[in-house]
């Protein structure tokens, strides 16, 4: 019998009446995950000497799960998947490392991202690529790609992510899971290797919206070392979401999710917005009011340049401890500056770096006011759009990316770029810190794809009950990867 | 407004303690010119000038300070565990002044 590829109330049942137990439980998580890693490449690191823990009335207890490899974990190599890092072993635990330890969970590896979280395809880790297991061809985008590949894949039920752009979510619609990012400080970010720090989100992949909120609500908390988290004591979403779609209103933005917006659409794309509408569809089925709505296209087919321009200026300064002094392996050199230029030279990866380089650019005197400053008025024109959108409906609703996981050979084929505003509108979400969750919805060449839920801060139990309730009737919950390359 | 040359490419990694390779800085000049088009375009909306520059995701967000308690701190022994070069308890580093 497996349990891995069950959801974490059926593992937590098999546990309380004796069916299993947690030495078996890890151990067929640890099976699993060196088997994943022989064909996806999906793990820095396979703790192997996972221990046992007691099972208790929370239902993560003595329950394996993945880590993302830019938590800290202490005594456990976590290297952000950078060169820069390759070594590192925290001496502390990120506080929602520390609260799920305190819930029982038990991790079992950490996964493999891409290199700071700063990249959407799972290609710049320094350990590899990380392949799709739904076709070892295509890519499961990223940054949190390791993790989406092993809740895909059944290693675990659940394993943690982070989400600046839409790390959670793009690689999530990829794999055919539920990848869930709560309200901006929901989760303490502390212990977390800062990215963007205005943009980061710490969440989680799940295969069920169920059991993206019981991790949640056991990752949560206000903590006195991030002051940017907030007290939701008195919110449980696994208690409060509900199968309640009736009266919920719905709105997507035509200047998105129309295919009159592609005249040069692909067949994937065309497949992926028809079965989009088709939910579109199901959603009205069970008594939900959805609407089109219009938005200004300029600000939209800006919004990835906005965040190229906050999330490349607030890296190049977050990541400017990185020396080879304090962390990481030291540099050559004769004098303590050429041993940090090579420590930096040799250990970030291309992108990184090039990140690094606009992001000082954009932060210069003479610049700042044309670049940042006028990004950070855009991102709130954007924000405000949506926050008018919100007074009226729940949720937005929309495709995620393009279509299904992309071919690993056309990474560097040039997109209509009509299309960059759908494949990066995720990004509004991380703006405006609103709550966004990802489901899946279907299959385009029999490869899975996904559409997002967002709504307002602080209304996270709404729009989970929104993707339960659609969860509950589509097929596609718990569903694991079945590879289909066809060679 | 200059235009972003090669060599101020060059010039602002360096002041980055970063080296890049010759087709890394034309990557880096074809990035930024995708974005620049992008900024003209929001220059372009009216009145940019006067919103505020969001900075933050939370409008509301209030800060609280907490109290000031000395907490123990982490044991050195422990931190030296992540040390390659150390003598007793201390760090030991190469000679880096000329």
């Amino acid at each position: 019998m497996e349990y891995m590829s069950k959801t974490i109330e059926e593992i937590h049942e098999a546990l309380k009446n004796g069916e299993v137990t947690v030495k078996e439980l890890i151990e067929e998580s640890l099976k699993k995950s060196h088997e994943l890693q022989d064909k996806c490449n999906a793990f820095v690191t396979i703790m192997d000497e996972a221990k046992e823990v007691e099972v208790t009335d929370n239902l993560l207890s003595g329950i394996p799960y993945g880590v993302k490899d830019n938590y800290s974990t202490k005594g456990i190599l976590t290297t952000g998947s950078s060169n820069t890092l390759k070594d590192y072993v925290p001496f502390f635990n990120a506080t929602a490392i520390e609260n799920l330890d305190k819930a029982g969970a038990v991790k079992v590896n950490k996964t493999v991202m891409d290199e700071f979280g700063m990249g959407g395809t799972g290609t710049t880790g320094h350990t590899g690529i990380v392949l799709n297991p739904w076709d070892t061809t295509r890519i499961c985008a990223g940054s949190s790609s390791g993790s989406a590949a092993a809740v895909a894949a059944g290693v675990y039920p659940y394993a943690l992510g982070t989400d600046t752009g839409d790390s959670i979510r793009k690689p999530a619609a990829y794999c055919g899971i539920v990848g869930y990012k709560p309200t901006y400080g929901m989760i303490s970010r502390y212990g977390v290797f800062p990215f963007a720090s205005s943009l980061d989100h710490c969440g989680v992949l799940a295969r069920t919206v169920k059991d993206a909120a019981i991790v949640v609500d056991n990752m949560k908390g206000i903590d006195k070392n991030d002051m940017t988290s907030w007290d939701s004591s008195n919110i449980n979403l696994y208690e409060s979401i509900e199968n309640n779609p009736k009266g919920k209103k719905l709105c997507y933005v035509k200047e998105l999710c129309d295919i009159s917006n592609y005249p040069n659409a692909d067949s994937e794309l065309k497949a992926h917005l028809e079965n989009f509408h088709k939910t579109i569809e199901k959603c009205k089925e069970l008594g939900m009011e959805v609407e089109e709505v219009s938005v200004d296209r300029t600000l939209l087919n800006a919004s990835y340049s906005v965040y190229v321009v906050i999330h490349s200026a607030e890296a190049s300064s977050n990541m400017s401890n990185l020396t080879g002094i304090i962390f990481g392996p030291r540099g050559e050199g004769k004098n303590y500056i050429d041993m940090m230029k090579d420590h930096r030279t040799n250990g970030f990866s291309p992108l990184i770096k090039r990140r690094f380089v606009i992001g000082s650019y954009v932060l210069q005197k003479e610049n700042k006011e044309r670049y940042f400053n006028n990004a950070q008025r855009a991102r709130r024109l954007l924000v405000d759009t949506w926050k008018k959108l919100f007074e009226t409906y729940d949720a937005v609703i929309s495709p995620v990316g393009i279509g299904p996981a992309k071919k690993l050979e056309d990474l560097n084929k040039v997109y209509d770029t009509n299309t960059i505003a759908l494949d990066e509108q995720l990004q509004i979400g991380n703006f405006g810190g609103f709550p966004s969750i990802t489901i899946p919805n279907g299959f385009v060449n029999e490869l899975p794809v996904g559409i997002n839920i967002t709504g307002n801060c602080y209304d996270d139990v709404n729009v989970l009950s929104i993707a339960y309730s659609l969860e509950s009737n589509m097929e596609y919950k718990n569903q694991i990867a079945k590879e289909v390359y066809r060679g | 407004m200059k235009k972003f040359t090669q060599e101020m490419v060059v010039s602002y990694a360096d002041k980055l303690l970063i080296g890049l390779k010759e087709d890394e800085v034309e990557m880096v000049l074809s990035e930024f010119e995708a974005i620049d088009k992008e900024i003209d375009l929001i220059n372009e909306i009216p009145n940019i000038e006067s919103v505020e520059p969001m900075t933050h995701c939370l409008d509301d967000f209030e800060y609280v300070l907490r109290e000031d308690i000395v907490e123990e701190s982490v044991d050195i022994d422990e931190l030296l565990q992540n040390c390659d070069s150390k003598l007793d308890r201390e760090v030991k580093v190469p000679k880096v002044v000329e």
